[in-house]
């Protein structure tokens, strides 16, 4: 199943689709934070403590609940940052993150366990979301993964880094519900010829319109499914399965 | 407004439905959550009007609870402004707070619990074994790591928590997860076995050592079998410690006793 028909073609460009539009959301927040942060990542201290960023959390809100929206989590996490020689002046890690309580549409400031002794501590900066964006300065895609300590969710979460002067501060990114993300591509697609799995690029299966590949099910290198295809802007293949 | 986040977090100020002496259900929920860490030394606790809403009991009740653990040491309230309720993490008064619960459990109930911790850690590490990622297995064998290098009480039992609610999240299951969740925090309401007898310690790191191979394996019926087994062992851990305390502790008075007593 090396070649993809020209369903394959449309649930690629739907997929490809679906993640620009929330990469463009990214995007919007990456920008916002920046007119929001800017004297904190200037001056590299002193920072406001998370959810403090007014600006911020305007635009947010309002791209939360703009129409359409996959995303559920929004915001920004910026590095520690070393003193700049004064003493005192190490900044730790700062959260300025937002989400969408589906329960009441209610916006909620995230406030993570950031203490290394918790049994529910979260470490930001060895999250693949954080470090991957760090290390290769590009956008990356996670999951779907449980996000145990931060919104408790099945999630997929799409970040892209913030840089400023060729030095990295942190991250601007999206979280968006794996049931969510199905819901929307598979309403959209319609009837197809035949089923199709995305996997990523640990071979977990993302999306699944076969009873017989469950969602977070990991695809055995051995499965019979072949290469599969590339999809555009994201690290995920997609493969079709026999009708 | 403040939110505590993260299911860990959540599963400690779920609403409470235990029914009676619940001002005593409230406070043993809080030693447990600073037991496990998850409440951190001097971290405030939210208002006692969220408090009670987020548990779902009256004012009256969590004013009660409040005051118990004030009495332990291990809440501090402060008034005016800038004041609130903080917590005071302190090994003698959690030990206490483990020994209060034990003695008012039977051996039933704990094998009750240990049932329920075997399903679902049984349960999460069989998923785990087909589901977890190499990266997800390294972490795993990082928290083990720290659990072998910790060098007190409070921190073996958080990185025993941790280990429990990684595994969950290797199964890729957000409700078995929450489910390890809410085990612990009742786990965590009673004494931690290494902290009576320390050669435990190596028991538990080499158990779970062995269910980590088994996942790196992708084998989940050992893996299952592994974490079975070594719940099972736990359980009969606080069972006898259970047994002991009763055997060293005097008869207590029945209520004919002491009627003969007062009259």
């Amino acid at each position: 199943m090396t070649s993809v028909d020209g369903g394959g073609g449309r649930i690629t460009a739907a997929v490809t689709d679906a993640v620009e539009r929330v990469f463009g959301t990214v995007a919007d927040v990456h920008a916002a934070a920046v007119r929001s942060l800017e004297p904190v990542a200037r001056d590299g201290a002193d920072g406001a403590p998370a959810g403090d960023a007014p600006e911020l959390g305007t635009a947010v809100r309002r791209l939360l609940s703009s129409p359409g929206q996959l995303a559920t989590g929004l915001g920004v996490i910026l590095a520690p940052q070393a003193g700049t020689g004064r003493p005192g002046h190490d900044v730790p890690v700062r959260l300025h993150w937002w989400q969408l309580d589906p329960d009441n549409d209610r916006l909620l400031s995230l406030d993570p366990d950031l203490r290394p002794s918790s049994a529910g501590f979260y470490d930001y900066t060895a999250a693949p979301w954080f470090a991957v964006p760090r290390e290769t300065g590009r956008r990356h895609v996670v999951g779907p993964y449980v996000d145990v300590h931060g919104s408790g969710q099945y999630l997929l979460t799409l970040t892209e880094p913030v840089v400023a002067e060729g030095r990295f501060l942190g991250v601007a990114g999206a979280d968006v519900p794996v049931s969510r993300f199905e819901v929307r591509l598979l309403g959209g697609l319609g009837t197809l010829a035949q089923a199709f799995l995305l996997v990523n690029e640990e071979g977990r299966v993302v999306v699944s319109t076969s009873p017989r590949w469950l969602v977070g099910s990991l695809v055995p290198p051995a499965g019979g499914l072949g290469a599969g295809a590339r999809v555009g802007g994201v690290p995920w293949r997609l493969h079709l399965l026999p009708a | 407004m403040r939110l505590l986040s993260g299911d860990a977090r959540r599963a400690v100020f779920a609403p409470l439905d235990d029914g009676a002496l619940r001002s005593e259900a409230v406070a043993r929920r809080v030693g447990s959550a600073i037991a496990l860490g998850l409440l951190g030394d001097g971290e405030q606790l939210p208002s006692e009007a969220e408090l009670a809403t987020q548990l779902n009991v009256s004012t009256v009740t969590l004013r009660e609870a409040l005051a118990e653990l004030r009495k332990l040491g291990l809440v501090d309230t402060r008034r005016g402004r800038g004041g609130g309720s903080f917590v005071r993490s302190r090994e003698d008064a959690l030990a206490q707070l483990g020994a209060t619960r034990l003695a008012g459990l039977g051996t039933t109930d704990l094998r009750e619990l240990g049932d329920v911790h075997a399903a679902v850690a049984g349960a999460a590490a069989r998923l785990a074994a087909s589901r977890a990622s190499a990266a997800e297995i390294a972490r795993l064998r990082d928290v083990l790591t720290r659990l072998a290098g910790s060098d007190s009480v409070a921190a073996q039992r958080r990185a025993d928590g941790r280990f429990y609610i990684e595994v969950a999240a290797c199964a890729q299951s957000v409700r078995l997860t929450m489910t390890q969740m809410d085990v612990l925090v009742e786990f965590g309401q009673l004494p931690w076995p290494p902290a009576h007898a320390p050669e435990l310690l190596d028991t538990v790191v080499a158990s779970h050592g062995a269910v980590v191979d088994a996942l790196e394996a992708r084998d989940a019926a050992r893996a299952r079998d592994l974490t079975d087994q070594h719940v099972d062992a736990r359980t009969r851990w606080l069972i006898d410690l259970r047994l002991q305390r009763l055997a060293a502790a005097p008869p207590a008075a029945t209520t004919a006793d002491r009627q003969e007593v007062e009259s």
